[in-house]
């Protein structure tokens, strides 16, 4: 992180200043997300971009807004890497098929919904949308602002992920069809773990078949759309996100990735505890979604997990990556709550803060733009009535690409 | 067993019990919130018979050489909070039947409960259990301590007032016609009674009953408990789900004694708030979500707040589960609409402790007072702060260290994972 700033940048600072739009947040505590707290810290925005972020060494330019902000804290704005909203509830899962690649979450996403402006009043500024879990193979996830008028201009990452899903959900309620007419969607395979597992399987098996058969060959003809997703997936130029909750899910989606030779990012791993040693191996990074839901009363379960109070803590320890969502969990608290839960159950302070910027940022391969605020970043940050981690903290104003998106007071 | 035998083994078991409890403790700490006048630094807070006996200063206040000394200095000491209405710890905390004032919580109440267990965890020492909110007149409740074996080990206080509710299973209209009907049968019933006395003294006057025949006609068992509520003998605590039945609940109060527990979505009824004359209990959502229809614009309201601004005195209440089942959370969102911390604080200690009556008893730490207290790992509004250990009446009843659900979700997690055994799912 650049925290001394050049001289001659601050001479281009200064002189920009007087034609741009330029904003200097002063006397804040400033949490950079790369670097230790900065307090008295100031924060230079120009053109949708940090200028610079630093203490004294960095001065309000000359002709630029200053806006006081003593007695705030200002934070990189939040990214959730696992967004349930922004989609009305019947375009997240595409039921035609249970293996869709190819679908893009992006097509049915709406600028205009509620779950985005929650998000940003909350200080959230960036998420990870995936598909619904009723697939197995659900299709492409996308990283969007929390602020847009049209899905276009939200875009940060189109492609960032591929969502395969384990579990009960893309079996739960299907039927298979036993004679009798075709007429309802719940005539639908799998019906069975074991059918959810072999169509993941099936998938990988034809891709890698497929780019066996036309590598080298010139003018081959090119494979299905969805082929080519799984394709990328195999040569790792694509994430793959597994949703697998219990210990026997979690196993399985390393058993399959090691199977066909690709990383994938195990999601909602709430027994992620049990297989730590696992993860840890294999480099896998964890997504929790909502850990805040395994409250001292209990509850929370899916799919046979057990979700424990101490897994943020354990995985810590065991040096296992993750990143703090909010999920598929529907009693799920805003993002900031979920990492102050964290942090009551045993984090330190810079790692459930890390949970919810930083860490996501480098797991959707954007750390070059979002999750923390250095000169160059996109100027995404929320200034904050405390420490963001304290209960009583308020996002008081939130901005993306250096404009307020949300203001409370 | 021989009963003479069994009367001494009683006899001797309770002089044992009241030996103990002449014993004295001291518990030293690093800050103690007496919340009736300053914070103590490295204080130190002694307990005799189950009360306080002294607060002060370590090197003020001499620990006797008797006292078992408790020493947490480096921990925070305060009141152990007071919920002033809650409907948990019970087997069926709603009769099916609508107009059941005859109950009592004391039939329903389980000593056994995870509620009351996961309410000691979180630092609550006195909890007013009421009938729930889906009956009428559903019944009377009373003041518990969140620890005891049996009901009687756990009773602070009872006959403390009799539980009604407005909130609608079909109609809000229905529900006020209802409301209005019960009351009125009960005075119909007092009435008759009064006439039926009346009667009988105007016979014995004229010498139709014999002079030394007294009257003898008790009031209906099923009714005693709704008599008293409509002659004022006993208080109502009356749900009002939202402000559509704020209306209705302020003409109840001219004629009964009344304590409103006010659901949320509120904020319609800003001018009807102002005119609540005593303190409210508001109900564990404080914090809400309004939307306007034609912008689709959310804005969040906080029903403490709203009752600050109308200058109504409120108590707050927890969940029994989730976020708001935390002291710290419900507190942390009142200051965070804005609510001073200290105003915050006093609605889980001595509003409540007021509005029952236990003020003399409860609330603060002061000499004289009962010995209930929470020792905390840190600042009461921090989510990183723990309830290490919680004291009733001078006796140790929670010690977080010692917590088998606890001990479960967090050490049993972390050895899965460090791989020593293997945790033991549920």
């Amino acid at each position: 992180m650049i925290r001394l700033l050049p001289a001659s940048l601050l001479l281009f600072a200064t002189s920009l200043a007087a034609q741009q739009n330029v904003t200097a947040f002063t006397n804040a505590r400033i949490l950079p997300g790369n670097g230790p707290a900065i307090e008295n810290g100031t924060l230079v925005v120009a053109n949708g971009k940090v200028l610079a972020v630093g203490g004294a060494d960095v001065q309000a330019p000359d002709g630029a807004t200053v806006v006081d902000c003593t007695g705030k804290t200002i934070t990189p704005g939040l990214i959730d890497a696992s967004f349930g909203g922004g989609i009305a509830s019947d375009d997240a899962n595409e039921q035609g098929e249970e293996v869709t690649p190819h679908l893009r979450i992006l097509d049915a996403l709406d600028p205009e919904s509620q779950a985005f402006r929650r998000a940003r009043r909350n200080g959230v500024t960036a998420v990870h949308v995936m598909p619904g879990t009723r697939n197995v193979i659900g299709g492409l996830g996308c990283v969007v602002k929390t602020h847009g008028d049209d899905p276009q201009s939200m875009v940060v990452k189109q492609d960032a992920s591929l969502r395969i899903v384990l579990g009960s959900e893309p079996s739960s309620g299907n039927r298979a069809i036993r004679g009798g007419r075709v007429e309802s969607i719940y005539y639908r395979r799998p019906t069975s773990r074991m059918g959810v597992i072999w169509e993941v399987r099936r998938a990988f098996f034809d891709a890698k078949e497929a780019l066996q058969q036309t590598q080298g060959v010139p003018n081959a003809a090119p494979p299905s759309p969805g082929i080519q997703v799984l394709t990328r997936v195999l040569q790792g130029k694509l994430t793959a996100v597994t949703t697998a909750r219990s210990e026997q899910d979690l196993r399985t989606a390393l058993r399959i990735a090691d199977e066909f030779g690709y990383q994938t990012v195990v999601d909602e791993a709430q027994d992620a505890y049990l297989v730590a040693t696992e993860l840890a191996d294999r480099q896998v990074t964890v997504l929790l979604g909502a850990p805040s839901a395994t409250t001292v009363a209990g509850g929370g379960m899916r799919d046979g997990a057990a979700p424990r109070s101490g897994t943020v803590r354990a995985l810590a320890e065991k040096g296992v990556r993750f990143v703090i969502t909010t999920g598929t969990n529907a009693a799920a608290l805003p993002l900031v709550r979920e990492a102050m839960f964290a942090r009551r159950n045993g984090l330190s302070h810079r790692q459930a803060l890390a949970a919810i910027t930083t860490e996501p940022a480098k797991l959707l391969g954007l750390d070059d733009r979002i999750g923390s605020l250095a000169t160059g970043k996109d100027a995404d940050f929320v200034i904050w009535s405390h420490d963001p981690l304290d209960p009583a903290a308020v996002a008081e104003s939130v901005h993306i690409d250096g404009k307020p998106v949300s203001r409370v007071r | 067993m021989n009963p003479t035998f069994l009367r001494f083994a009683i006899a001797s078991a309770a002089f044992a019990l009241s030996a103990l409890s002449q014993d004295l403790v001291a518990i030293k700490a690093k800050t103690i919130h007496t919340l009736s006048g300053p914070a103590v630094t490295d204080g130190v807070i002694l307990l005799q018979n189950g009360r306080i006996k002294a607060i002060g200063k370590q090197d003020e206040i001499e620990i006797p050489w008797a006292a078992k000394v408790i020493d947490k200095s480096d921990k925070v000491v305060m009141p152990t909070w007071v919920l002033a209405h809650c409907a948990g710890g019970m087997r069926g905390s709603n009769e099916s039947m609508q107009n059941v004032p005859w109950l009592t919580v004391a039939d329903a109440i389980d000593p056994a409960s995870a509620y009351f267990e996961n309410m000691l965890r979180n630092g609550v020492g006195t909890l007013h259990v009421m009938p729930g909110n889906r009956t009428l007149m559903g019944g009377t409740g009373m003041v518990v301590r969140p620890s005891g074996r049996t009901v009687a080990d756990m009773t602070v206080a009872a006959g403390t007032g009799m539980k009604l509710s407005l909130q609608a299973s079909r109609s809000r209209l229905q529900k006020i016609r209802e409301m209005r009907r019960a009351i009125a049968d009960v005075r119909d019933y007092l009435a008759d009674y009064e006439r039926r006395k009346a009667e009988f003294e105007q016979e014995k006057a004229a010498g139709a009953i014999p002079a030394d025949k007294e009257w003898d006609q008790e009031i209906d068992r099923k009714k005693k408990a709704a008599v008293e509520l409509i002659e004022k003998k006993l208080r109502g605590w009356l749900y009002v789900p939202s402000y559509a039945e704020l209306g209705e609940a302020l003409r109840l109060a001219q004629e009964l004694d009344l304590t409103f527990v006010l659901g949320s979505n509120l904020d319609e009824a800003h001018a009807l708030l102002a005119k609540i004359k005593s303190p409210v209990v508001l109900d564990a959502t404080i914090e809400y979500l309004e939307t306007d229809p034609e912008t689709r614009e959310e804005q969040q309201f906080c029903s403490a707040k709203l009752c600050q601004d109308a200058g109504v005195p409120f108590a707050l209440s927890l969940s029994s589960g989730g976020p708001t089942s935390y002291p710290w959370w419900q507190l942390g969102t009142c200051v965070r609409h804005g609510i001073s911390r200290s105003q915050a604080i006093a609605a889980l200690t001595t509003v409540p402790a007021k509005m029952l009556g236990l003020d003399d008893q409860l609330g603060t730490l002061d000499e004289g007072k009962l010995g209930n207290l929470q020792i905390l790992t840190g600042d009461p509004l921090q989510a990183t702060t723990w309830v290490d250990m919680v004291v009733l009446e001078g006796e140790v009843v929670y010690e977080r260290s010692k917590d088998p659900r606890l001990q479960y979700l967090f050490e049993a997690a972390e050895e899965a994972a460090a791989g020593t055994s293997k945790g033991e799912k549920q």
